[in-house]
């Protein structure tokens, strides 16, 4: 078994068998944060792809400073949260272009997303809880899905989001505050 | 329980939805796509640069540019300015040439200054 450091100089050389090592070994990784943060399976893969296709080209800026898999994860968060910003640009646009048109009004926001990994006694639950992790800034999502999907531990996050310890407790203590709020809100309409 | 008791209760097991989340799992083919993709990406350059490449269609480039090249050379040479060009012809041609290319002769902006000395 190849270990990590060469496995990166030899995916710098160009080596395609590295690069697919490489694949192979953090694509469930990759998959799992990046459908954590966008909630869409199809999304999800295609962007997937476009993170390890970065991470071919890339390589080479790649220093070791940091452990390969934190550059990865900033990689893959960085790219679901651009496609997320593009979306929600289109989004925008499509607002917009409604106003002219017929249909102006706002749709009831639906818990839809069903994470794989969640057992069946808790896919309801965890649905109502996607979709209002889905509505936190972009620092606190993160932050909350790389510590409860990837189960990384606060140093970690904190090491690919760049910041300290301390600040991530602070992240992960104001998402838990956000989340509260909204569910609140969402169980006094529609609890039973 | 009241209702707002059981709506705290609610929350908190919401909360807990995730703990113990398995990982979800990428295609198994999740590699060939990349792959795909990467060759599919490399064809595109490789085809524009052998079109490219071509001896007919480098030549073809070529003579394109030099024909470019002569026409700008030579085909300015017959818009230079005649020798018999007198100052009333001069005169005459400077409003033309001003409103051809745009140019704003502020005639107002020297008044001021020429009235701001006396």
């Amino acid at each position: 078994m190849i270990n990590e450091t060469e496995l990166i100089e030899r995916l710098k050389e160009g080596d395609e068998t590295a690069f697919k090592t490489i694949v192979e070994q953090w694509q469930n990784m990759v998959y799992n944060t990046i459908l954590g943060i966008v909630q869409n399976e199809t999304e999800a893969e295609d962007l997937a792809q476009d993170v390890f296709i970065k991470v071919f080209e890339k390589i080479g800026t790649f220093k070791g400073d940091s452990k390969f898999s934190t550059w990865l994860y900033r990689i893959a968060t960085t790219t679901a949260l651009d496609h997320l910003r593009s979306k929600k640009r289109k989004k925008r646009f499509g607002f917009l272009q409604s106003l002219s048109g017929t249909s102006g009004e706002e749709k009831e926001q639906i818990p839809d997303f069903n994470h794989p990994g969640v057992s069946l006694d808790n896919k309801e639950r965890a649905a109502v809880l996607f979709k209002a992790i889905e509505e936190l800034p972009e620092n606190q999502k993160t932050a909350y899905t790389l510590h409860k999907l990837e189960g990384l531990s606060y140093r970690d996050v904190s090491e690919v989001l760049n910041t300290t310890v301390s600040a991530v407790e602070s992240l992960m203590s104001r998402a838990n505050q956000n989340l509260r709020k909204q569910l609140e809100d969402y169980y006094n309409k529609h609890y039973r | 329980m009241t209702q707002q008791e059981k709506i705290q209760q609610e929350i908190e097991e919401t909360l807990k939805s995730l703990d113990g989340v398995k990982r979800a799992e990428a295609n198994p083919y999740l590699f060939t796509r990349i792959k795909a993709r990467m060759n599919k990406r490399t064809g595109a350059w490789e085809r524009t640069f052998s079109f490219v490449s071509k001896p007919l269609v480098a030549l073809a480039v070529l003579a394109l540019v030099m024909a470019m090249n002569g026409w700008a050379f030579f085909g300015t040479t017959s818009n230079e300015i005649p020798d018999n060009l007198t100052a009333e012809s001069e005169n005459a041609v400077m409003p033309v040439f001003a409103n051809e290319y745009q140019v704003v002769a502020s005639v107002d902006n020297y008044d001021y200054v020429e009235n701001g000395n006396k």
